[in-house]
């Protein structure tokens, strides 16, 4: 039961070709939690809320098993620059 | 405490002074009337219940279990045949079930399928038209502000608290009804969900966001002064 990982990054990846995309199984194996961090070009202009129910319906098929979804960051490209540099360094400290 | 006892009862107000907002003199007689011929019928009971439950259950311990009589509790009168539809008058208008077949609501079980069927009636849909306007500041939430039934409700809860604003909530774990219609209302998937001034703000991730960058203090005291 449940989503996997895959499953939610496939599913971003066709419908919001993100150019970054992070999702973390955030519920401890089951499946049913996720927390994603998510760029993409389709995001500009776009208010908070806009973004996240793009990736909301993106989600739609796999919101029906999926329990908890946190959508940590939902940027453009443009937003996404500045922050690369700070975000490489947590990631390298893993 | 005493303030989420009466909710109910706050509510009605506000339902009233939506009503006088919206309508003209004449028509707010209109429906004050229909609401007083309301009260002793069971749509409007089944709301009040709906309400009233936000306040009722500081339960000892968390988890689902504790969450299911509210829904027992409405069964009978789901299963019952339903009253037509009044128009115009969303309060009176409370009829959860029309579009259901009978099958469902007859055991807990039914529930299991509400998910098949479009669970925002016209009726539920004009009922929390009503209830989003009743206040500034509406959350849709896993348990109660006294008693959150879920790290994302409570994290929403705390934040609205610490900004000190009145704000009433609705624990959706007691009407399965309302929380499979409020997921289309919304066009959102999960709770907890806020409503500001009307209108859908966001769920969790959104206020969190909101609340660091004061966006949300600034909506919230734009919504107070309104």
């Amino acid at each position: 039961m449940g989503v996997t990982k895959e499953e939610v990054e496939a599913a971003l990846t066709s419908k919001l070709k993100p150019s970054h995309l992070e999702v973390i199984d955030t519920s401890g194996g089951c499946g049913a939690s996720f927390a994603i961090e998510i760029v993409s070009e389709q995001f500009e202009g776009k208010r908070l809320l806009e973004r996240h129910r793009l990736v909301n319906s993106a989600l739609e098929e796999q919101m029906k098993e999926i329990h908890a979804l946190s959508i940590k960051k939902a940027l453009t490209p443009a937003q996404w620059q500045p922050q690369d540099e700070p975000k490489e360094a947590e990631s390298a400290s893993h | 405490m005493s303030s989420i006892v009466y909710s109910p009862l706050y509510f009605l107000y506000g339902a009233k002074e939506f009503f006088s907002a919206r309508r003209g003199r004449e028509k707010l007689r209109y429906g004050f009337f229909f609401s007083r011929l309301s009260v002793s019928k069971p749509p409007l009971s089944l709301l009040l219940l709906l309400l009233s439950s936000s306040k009722s259950k500081t339960l000892p311990r968390g988890g689902r279990s504790c969450n299911s009589s509210l829904s027992i509790s409405l069964l009978p009168s789901l299963s019952s045949p339903s009253t037509k539809p009044r128009k115009g008058n969303g309060v009176s208008a409370l009829v959860l079930h029309r579009r259901r077949p009978p099958a469902i609501g007859s055991t807990s079980i039914g529930f299991l399928s509400v998910r098949c069927f479009s669970a925002l009636t016209p009726e539920l849909k004009s009922t929390l038209d009503k209830v989003v306007t009743s206040h500034k500041v509406v959350l849709f939430m896993k348990g109660t502000k006294d008693f959150p039934q879920c790290g994302f409700s409570n994290t929403v809860v705390q934040i609205l608290k610490s900004l000190n604003v009145p704000f009433e909530t609705l624990n959706i774990l007691e009407n399965e009804l309302l929380r499979q219609g409020l997921k289309e209302y919304s066009n959102w998937p999960t709770f907890p969900q806020l409503y500001i001034d009307g209108e859908f703000f966001g769920g969790c991730d959104i206020t969190i966001e909101a609340y660091k960058s004061g966006e949300l203090q600034e909506l919230l005291e734009k919504a107070m002064c309104s």
